[in-house]
Order: C-alpha cells, then structure tokens, then sequence
C-alpha cells in the first residue's frame, strides 16, 4: 500500500525525467567536442548566461515586452471572438455569408501578414499586436461556435418544458454548455499567440523574446539564443499549465484528458 | 385536494415522411384526471411518446384540442416533465439541476433532495450519479416546479431491475403524498399493471382502451390477458 501510494505520488514527474537525459546527453556531446561550442554552447554557459539576464534584468524586460503584446492581442481576440461565436453559433444562416472570408483568413499564416501589417502599421506596437489577434481570434471563435453548435436540442428542451424563454435558454443552457469548449479555445489560443509574437518579434522588434533570439543570433551569442528559447518554452509551459486548472475548473467532471 | 383534469377531444397527429402522410394519432378522445396515475401503454412507434408530448405542449397537434381543467376552470397547466433519460445539466449539481428552472427556493430545494433521498449527493455532478439517481434528481427538478400534472416517458427504461422497481414504488408514493395527476408512459405491461390507477393502452388499430385498476380487488392475472389481448 505504501509502495503504490508513494509511486502515484512520483507519478506526475515522470515526465521531466527526459530533460535530466538530454542534459546529460547535451554535456556529453559538449565534453566530446562534437560541435564547436559556438554551435552548441555547454549547459553550463548557458545556465551562466540566463542567471547573467536574470540579475541584470534584461531577460524581464523582454519577457514584458513579449507578455504585454501577447495579454492585450490575446484578450482583445477573445473580446470578439467569443461574442461573435456566440451569435453565429445561435444565427447560422447569418454566419453564411461571413464563413467563406473567414475561412480564407483563418488559413492565411498570421505572419504572412507582417510584410503588409508593416507597410500599413509601422513597426511598433500595432502591428504585432495585429499578429496576435489574428493569430489567436480563429481558436476562440471556431471553439465558441463548436460550443454553442453542439449543444444537446435534449437539454434545450428541458429548457422549453420547465417554460424558459429563449434568452433564458441561451443563458442557462446554450452558454454553459458551451464554457468547456471555449475555455479549450482560449488555451490553444494562448499558445499560437506565442508562436505569433515571437515569429513577428524576430521580424521587427526593438524588445521581447523574438528579438532576444534574433539578436543573440546577430551577435553570435547562441548561449542567448538558447536561453530564450527556453524561457518562451517554460512560458508556455507556464500558461498552458494555468489554463489546464481553467479547464478542469469549468469541466465539472466532463473528460477534458484529450485537451492536455 | 385540487383536481385538475385533461381533456383531449378529436386530437390528431400526422408527419410527413419522405413526402408521405404518415397518422401517428388520429381523432384520440381522453380524459385524464389528477386523481389517478394514468397509465399509456402501447408497443413502440405506437405513438404514446407523441400523445405524451403533445399533451406536454413540445409538439402542436394536427387537429383537435386539449384543454386543461383545474377546479373545473380552464386553466394554462403546470407540467413537470420526466424524459426517458435523465437529461440533467451536466455543468449543475444535484441541487442546481432541482432549482434549474428558478421556480423552487432553497428551502423546496432541501426538501425535494430529502424526499427522494439524495440529501448527501446535493453537491454531486450528474457524471457522478448512478443511472437510478440521476432519474431520481430528474424526477426532483419535475417536482420542484410546482407543476399540476407529472408527465412521465418511459422514465425507467433504462434501469435495473431492482433499481426501476424502486422507483415504482417511488411515483406511487409522490403521487400519494403530493396528490399530483401522474401520467405515466410505458412499454412495459408489468410496470403499467404496478404503478397506473387507469390504464390506456394503444390498439393495433390506433385505438384507445381504458382499463381501470382503482377497483382493488380486480383481478390481475386476468387484465393482464385482457390486455395482452388488447396489444396482439
């Protein structure tokens, strides 16, 4: 009994036993001399170089700058997106006429807008900003309408028998029902906003984690490079973590195991 | 003890099917009272569901008309309704499913939980519930609507066998103690023959026949033949 209490409670970090392997692995390939160490600089450069950051205070500031333009893009895209799920889910033939163009937009890398988002927005913050709206609304919004679509007509008319009017069926039942799929969108919204903000970053930037790597990549600092890979990877870690304990929140015992 | 009753006159029901008419009811006349547990009984496609439905105001009838009588005044019924599954709000728990419809206090809330036993799981979700329970709580949100008649459609086709003879046992207590008109859908003789003061059942020929159980000392071995004759 205590064997198997005390393996249950080792069992969540199974997981990290791969990054214990490929530091090892990583050390041994620096020691053999593999790669030159402009190539592959040694953990422990690495780790110098990130405690360096973190006592200077650069590495916040791009973590910032980053976060910044991610929170705003992020809650403006679920400012609209959730709405407008909500009313196309309830008036399909309204989302008639809006499917084809958002369709062709949902398909178009967001970052195969930086060249045009520049031209028309300059470089600071618009643009980027830009980038993560139209990086994180189609999540959101396609989750949404998921959501709203896919309510059970067996719940709906429980509603109709206990003579709920229709806004009350949309609030009690249609909504709620729906809160599992949007708390999902919102999850994998976060996570393309990342990948969009530090693709644009490495574009046009001035500070934030995209420019960190593409300047640690100007000034042949891999050592920064890799750091700020690792950070944007613990970030998202991070926040895909606190979304998780979202998701279970409003899941109420429904299987959300094949979102994590 | 208020008395309400249904009154169905010339009622008929049709769907179009691949362009054909197809007459699921046609020209039913019925009385239905809150003095008794009315039984429907019919094989499936028979159209009791429909009947059922209809009576509940989910479906319009093709003609004919229903009217609803409470101290012999036409009134707008109260119906709570208890679907063949549980159909409870998975997001709510056993509480919040009982006081979905905001028509019951937290006090009504506490007491429809004691009286169909579910005080402990007040705070359990339906995905924790047993198939039994989840209809009990099902039965509850009926309840705690303060509905004039109970309708009820196949609600226990889906259980055990001791578990449905529980709730049997369950509607003829509620029916006791809250003096509802019941009226009860089943494919089930023995079921029809356990719980209905009245049974109804549906002729091959989409007829209605009334059988009456108030009578106690009838004899069951014998309505049942009758019956079983009635639906061959």
């Amino acid at each position: 009994m205590e064997m198997e209490s005390k393996k249950s409670k080792l069992a969540p970090l199974k997981g990290y036993l791969i990054f214990f392997v490929l530091l090892g692995a990583w050390k041994i390939a620096c020691n053999m001399g593999i790669w030159s160490s402009y190539l592959l600089p040694p953990p422990e450069k690495v780790a110098a170089t990130f405690l360096k950051m973190l006592e200077n205070g650069t590495l916040f500031v791009h973590i910032y700058a980053s976060m910044h333009r991610v929170v705003v893009g992020f809650v403006i895209s679920a400012a609209i997106g959730i709405p407008l799920g909500i009313i196309f889910g309830m008036h399909p033939r309204v989302y008639d006429y809006w499917k084809v163009l958002f369709n062709v937009i949902r398909n178009v890398p967001p970052l195969a807008m930086v060249p045009m988002l520049i031209l028309w927005f300059g470089i600071g913050e618009k643009s980027k900003i830009i980038i993560i709206i139209l990086a994180s609304f189609f999540p959101i919004f396609t989750s949404t309408l998921k959501g709203i679509r896919s309510c059970d007509p067996k719940l709906i008319e429980v509603g109709k028998a206990f003579e709920l009017t229709r806004l009350q069926i949309i609030r009690k039942i249609i909504i709620p029902n729906a809160v599992l799929d949007i708390a999902v969108g919102l999850k994998l919204a976060l996570g393309y906003s990342f990948r969009a903000i530090i693709g644009a970053e490495l574009v046009a930037a001035s500070a934030g984690l995209g420019y960190m790597i593409s300047d640690g990549k100007e000034m042949s600092r891999s050592d920064v490079v890799i750091v700020g890979i690792l950070v944007i990877g613990l970030l998202g870690v991070l926040c895909d973590w606190l979304f998780s304990i979202l998701v279970r929140k409003v899941s109420k015992g429904k299987a959300v195991e094949a979102y994590d | 003890m208020t008395k309400s009753m249904y009154e169905l006159q010339n009622v008929t029901k049709n769907f179009l099917v691949n362009g054909d008419e197809h007459i699921v009811l046609e020209d039913i006349n019925l009385t239905i009272s809150s003095e008794d547990i009315t039984v429907i009984l019919g094989a499936s496609g028979c159209g009791k569901t429909t009947l059922l439905r209809i009576i509940a105001n989910l479906e319009i009838a093709s003609s004919g008309q229903i009217t609803f009588l409470k101290e012999k005044q036409k009134a707008v019924p109260k119906v709570g309704l208890v679907f063949q599954e549980s159909r409870l709000m998975p997001w709510l728990t056993v509480s919040g499913n009982i006081g979905f419809h905001q028509k019951a206090t937290k006090e009504e809330i506490a007491y429809y939980l004691k009286m169909m036993k579910l005080e402990k799981f007040h705070n359990s979700y339906p995905n924790e519930l047993s198939g039994g329970m989840a209809q009990r709580v099902s039965i509850a949100r009926a309840l705690s609507f303060q509905p004039d008649f109970l309708l009820m459609d196949e609600p226990f086709s889906a259980l055990d066998y001791f578990t449905r003879m529980e709730m049997q046992k369950e509607v003829i207590r509620i029916h006791k103690e809250t003096n509802k008109g019941v009226l009860f859908v089943t494919h089930d003789l023995d079921e029809a023959l356990t719980i209905g003061t009245r049974i109804i059942v549906f002729t091959k020929e989409h007829k209605l026949k009334e059988f009456s159980l108030s009578n106690r000392e009838v004899d069951r071995v014998d309505l049942k033949q009758r019956i079983l004759n009635t639906l061959r």
